[in-house]
């Protein structure tokens, strides 16, 4: 019988208490550093989709010959009528604190993640995301 | 009547004024150089850039300022900007399966990942954005839903266009439904079917942002 070598697959299991207190630079370069070093993040939260965008123009800038990049997927828990309406409320009401400590310190206000699931990857692992409204599937290839 | 068109008129008037900086959008090899040319042509008898079968033909953002479009009587004039496709990921071994040299092949992705960065820093500029989506794949992809949810916070008015309906197993009904909040167009940039559609919401949603 013909002998497989396993190899092996690094998955990190992420509260979001511990971005929560970071900032979204920091965020960012923590996520970047456990996936360049081949990890795949499961985090029980989802970051804005700023923070979304500047992840891959960060990924963008640290991409090589041996880092083609991330895979990433999303699930935001979605709200509807008056929660939907208070959910919008605290995000203008962040936004104008963000706004009022940057024109004051200079300094970015520390977001929390939103209520969702996010995974993240290397797209050397990870070869085919196919997402539906409310789950996803992975397909990775060690 | 007379006053509605009176105030048609002023509202023309001074949209011809102000250049609006349209801003093609979307993930690699989803057709927006082909769309870019196909507006480019109809209204100023030039193309904007070179299209490939190879991902990632446009690195760098393509231009084609000043063309006038013009619907129902109504005129706008506006700056295409053809933005390189969004991708989390450029991996250079894929260009070599279309017969390129390892050396143009590393050329090609640095100059794609740099392109990349370029498209999201000048979300920042854009006025009005067409989000191109390929009918005939998956839209729930995370950088379409990146990309619409940036879009949405920076209030950037954006118009969903899904290309490629001249394929058979084109399902243009799939990016409707993912996106249900979003003007949208079914269109084939190749052929040019329903590109007056395309013409007619440009001219009903763009404005300048901010």
């Amino acid at each position: 019988m013909k002998k497989f070598k396993l190899k092996k697959l690094k998955m990190d299991f992420l509260s979001s208490s511990l971005l929560d207190g970071k900032s979204s630079k920091s965020k960012i370069n923590f996520i970047l550093n456990k996936v360049r070093d081949g990890s795949i993040l499961v985090m029980n939260g989802v970051l804005s989709s700023e923070e979304e965008m500047e992840l891959i123009k960060e990924t963008m800038r640290r991409v090589d010959d041996g880092f083609p990049g991330i895979e990433i997927c999303s699930l935001k828990k979605q709200t509807k009528g008056w929660k939907q309406f208070f959910e919008v409320l605290s995000e203008r009401r962040v936004k104008l604190q963000d706004f009022i400590l940057q024109s004051l310190t200079g300094k970015s206000a520390k977001k929390s993640l939103k209520t969702g699931l996010t995974l993240i990857g290397p797209a050397k692992i990870i070869k085919e995301i196919k997402k539906n409204p409310d789950s996803f599937s992975v397909w990775a290839e060690v | 009547m007379v006053f509605g068109r009176f105030i048609d008129w002023i509202r023309n008037f001074f949209r011809l004024r102000q250049d609006i900086s349209l801003g093609i959008y979307g993930c690699t090899s989803v057709g927006k150089t082909t769309l870019a040319n196909r507006i480019a042509m109809d209204w100023a008898g030039e193309e904007v850039g070179k299209v490939s079968r190879i991902p990632h033909e446009t690195r760098s953002i393509q231009k084609k300022e000043k063309i006038v479009i013009e619907s129902n009587g109504k005129k706008l004039r506006i700056n295409i900007l053809d933005m390189p496709g969004l991708a989390t990921k450029v991996d250079y071994r894929k260009f070599l399966k279309y017969g390129m040299k390892e050396k143009t092949a590393k050329i090609r992705a640095k100059e794609a990942t740099q392109g990349i960065v370029e498209a999201i820093k000048w979300l920042n500029h854009v006025d009005t954005v067409l989000a191109v989506m390929d009918a005939t794949k998956d839209p729930l992809t995370q950088v379409n839903i990146t990309l619409l949810g940036n879009l949405e916070a920076k209030k950037i008015p954006v118009i969903l266009v899904a290309n490629k309906i001249d394929l058979k197993r084109a399902k243009p009904n799939n990016i409707k439904e993912a996106f249900p909040q979003y003007p949208f167009v079914e269109i084939s940039a190749l052929n040019g079917k329903n590109i007056g559609e395309l013409y007619d919401a440009i001219i009903k949603h763009a404005r300048k942002a901010g």
